[in-house]
């Protein structure tokens, strides 16, 4: 069924750059999708209780600060203890290439940096994905 | 597997209430689910627990070994929460969370906001103005609601039967806020809150038919701004000239953090008025999406009938009757 893909997306800790992921959730919602914005400076305890809450099929974290290494593990560890593996994770921002790598290895789909194109964005979370278990 | 999920759900299993949700959004199971809910809302006995509440059951039963917790099924107080948009519905459920939850009630918010009529897509913005309370006893919703179908998601009714079944006492519903016209919450709410702001319309407006009348507890919002006073003194005006006087007309800032306690209070006074979703009005409404969705599809039968009609070749109440004769050919 073609339904509309529902994407979470949300700063995570002390970072107050929003207009880069204001500007992916207008795309996202031109796009069809169902953005769900849950804005600044939430804690990786909120953002996995949003993702429980919206049965999301997508997180996108915006990170700024430099913070990613520590934040984004601890995301993804809270998302497996509330059973929810099966959302995909996107990470956009500044992240040096070195941990581009690590944090894939960690289960991150996708990184985009600086200068991607919102086609690319929206390209990617519509590539067909495994159903929801 | 709707089954399994609802039986997941009885057991505080919050994943599965949203997957339910999901697909109550989606228009799916909605007759599976609306059976089985039936049953659990009408048998006795078989209300479901929450975790904690069944615990000290099993705790307090050790002379009775076997028997099950009895919890009288208690519905949840159902407040609707309408108005323009702007006018500050989330900011102000999100004061009222902590309030609810001071009471030790668990509460679920329904948020809609508008889906595009063009793309389908929607940005849902209403959680973040209601902070991120990460307690186990607030389960917030975002829903897209397609425009022109009464200012709330399709089967909402549905999903605040999930949410009772899992076991919150009271439940927002927070519509995408077209503020003039959007009756159908009060169909599925047992209280009706229209929020107003200052400076949002003259004494004619109030006299306009419509959402005012539906109201039963009406909050003139950013009180603190000046002519608030001026606002609520005409709303009240146009509320006494009808029967409906008795509607509250209360002042509440945000912004200066104040009236909130009291709103709580009086929406809690109000009676519960809702009466159970009745299995046809659930059904009917089923055959008037179909319908709609066939409208949508542009059928070239009944486009030729417009053909028609159009050149002046059929009267217009033959080419209505050809068209519902086409439309409900299945």
């Amino acid at each position: 069924m073609n339904q509309p893909i529902r994407i979470v997306l949300a700063k995570v800790g002390l970072d107050g750059h929003d207009r880069g992921i204001k500007v992916v959730a207008r795309a996202l919602r031109d796009a069809g999708m169902h953005v769900i914005y849950a804005g600044l400076w939430q804690t990786p305890e909120a953002v996995v209780r949003v993702l429980a809450d919206e049965d999301a099929d997508w997180l996108g974290v915006s990170l700024l600060s430099g913070a990613h290494m520590t934040l984004v593990p601890r995301i993804l560890d809270l998302m497996r203890e509330a059973k929810l593996e099966h959302v995909g994770v996107m990470v956009g921002g500044i992240i040096p290439e070195a941990d581009v790598p690590k944090l894939h290895a960690m289960g991150v789909a996708r990184i985009f940096g600086p200068g991607t194109s919102l086609d690319d964005i929206v390209a990617f979370l519509k590539e067909p994905r495994e159903p929801k278990p | 597997m709707i089954a399994a999920l609802l039986e997941r759900l009885r057991m505080g299993d919050r994943n599965a209430l949203a997957r339910l949700v999901s697909f109550v959004a989606r228009g799916e199971h909605l007759a599976e689910l609306n059976i089985a809910l039936g049953h659990a809302v009408n048998r006795e006995g078989e209300a479901p627990a929450e975790p904690e509440a069944s615990a000290n059951a099993i705790a307090g039963a050790s002379g009775s070994a076997g028997a099950s917790p009895s919890r009288s099924p208690c519905p949840a107080r159902v407040v609707a929460f309408t108005g323009s948009g702007g006018v500050g519905k989330s900011s102000l459920i999100g004061k009222l969370i902590p309030i609810v939850r001071a009471q030790s009630k668990k509460i679920a918010i329904l948020a809609c906001d508008p889906q595009s009529p063009l793309s389908g897509g929607a940005l849902l913005g209403d959680r973040f103005r209601m902070g991120s309370p990460l307690d186990d006893g607030i389960f917030i919703r975002s829903l897209a609601a397609v425009s022109g179908r009464g200012a709330i998601a399709d089967h909402v009714d549905v999903m605040i039967r999930l949410c009772e079944a899992f076991g919150f006492d009271v439940i927002f519903v927070e519509t995408v806020g077209s503020g003039q016209g959007d009756v159908a919450v009060r169909n599925l709410a047992d209280v009706v809150v229209l929020l107003l702001q200052p400076e949002s319309g003259d004494d004619v407006q109030w006299e306009k038919a419509g959402i005012l009348e539906c109201a039963d507890l009406v909050v003139i919002h950013k009180a603190d701004l000046p002519s608030a006073d001026q606002t609520a003194a005409q709303v009240r005006m146009a509320l006494d000239l009808s029967s409906a006087c008795h509607v509250p007309v209360l002042r509440v800032s945000t912004k200066a953090n104040q009236g909130h306690a009291e709103l709580w209070e009086a929406i809690d006074a109000l009676p519960l008025r809702r009466q159970q979703t009745s299995a046809a009005r659930l059904l009917f409404q089923l055959a008037a999406e179909a319908l709609e969705q066939r409208f949508r599809e542009g059928d070239p039968e009944v486009l030729k009938v417009a053909e028609a009609w159009q050149r002046g070749e059929l009267p217009t109440a033959d080419a209505v009757q050809a068209v519902l004769r086409i439309l409900t050919h299945v």
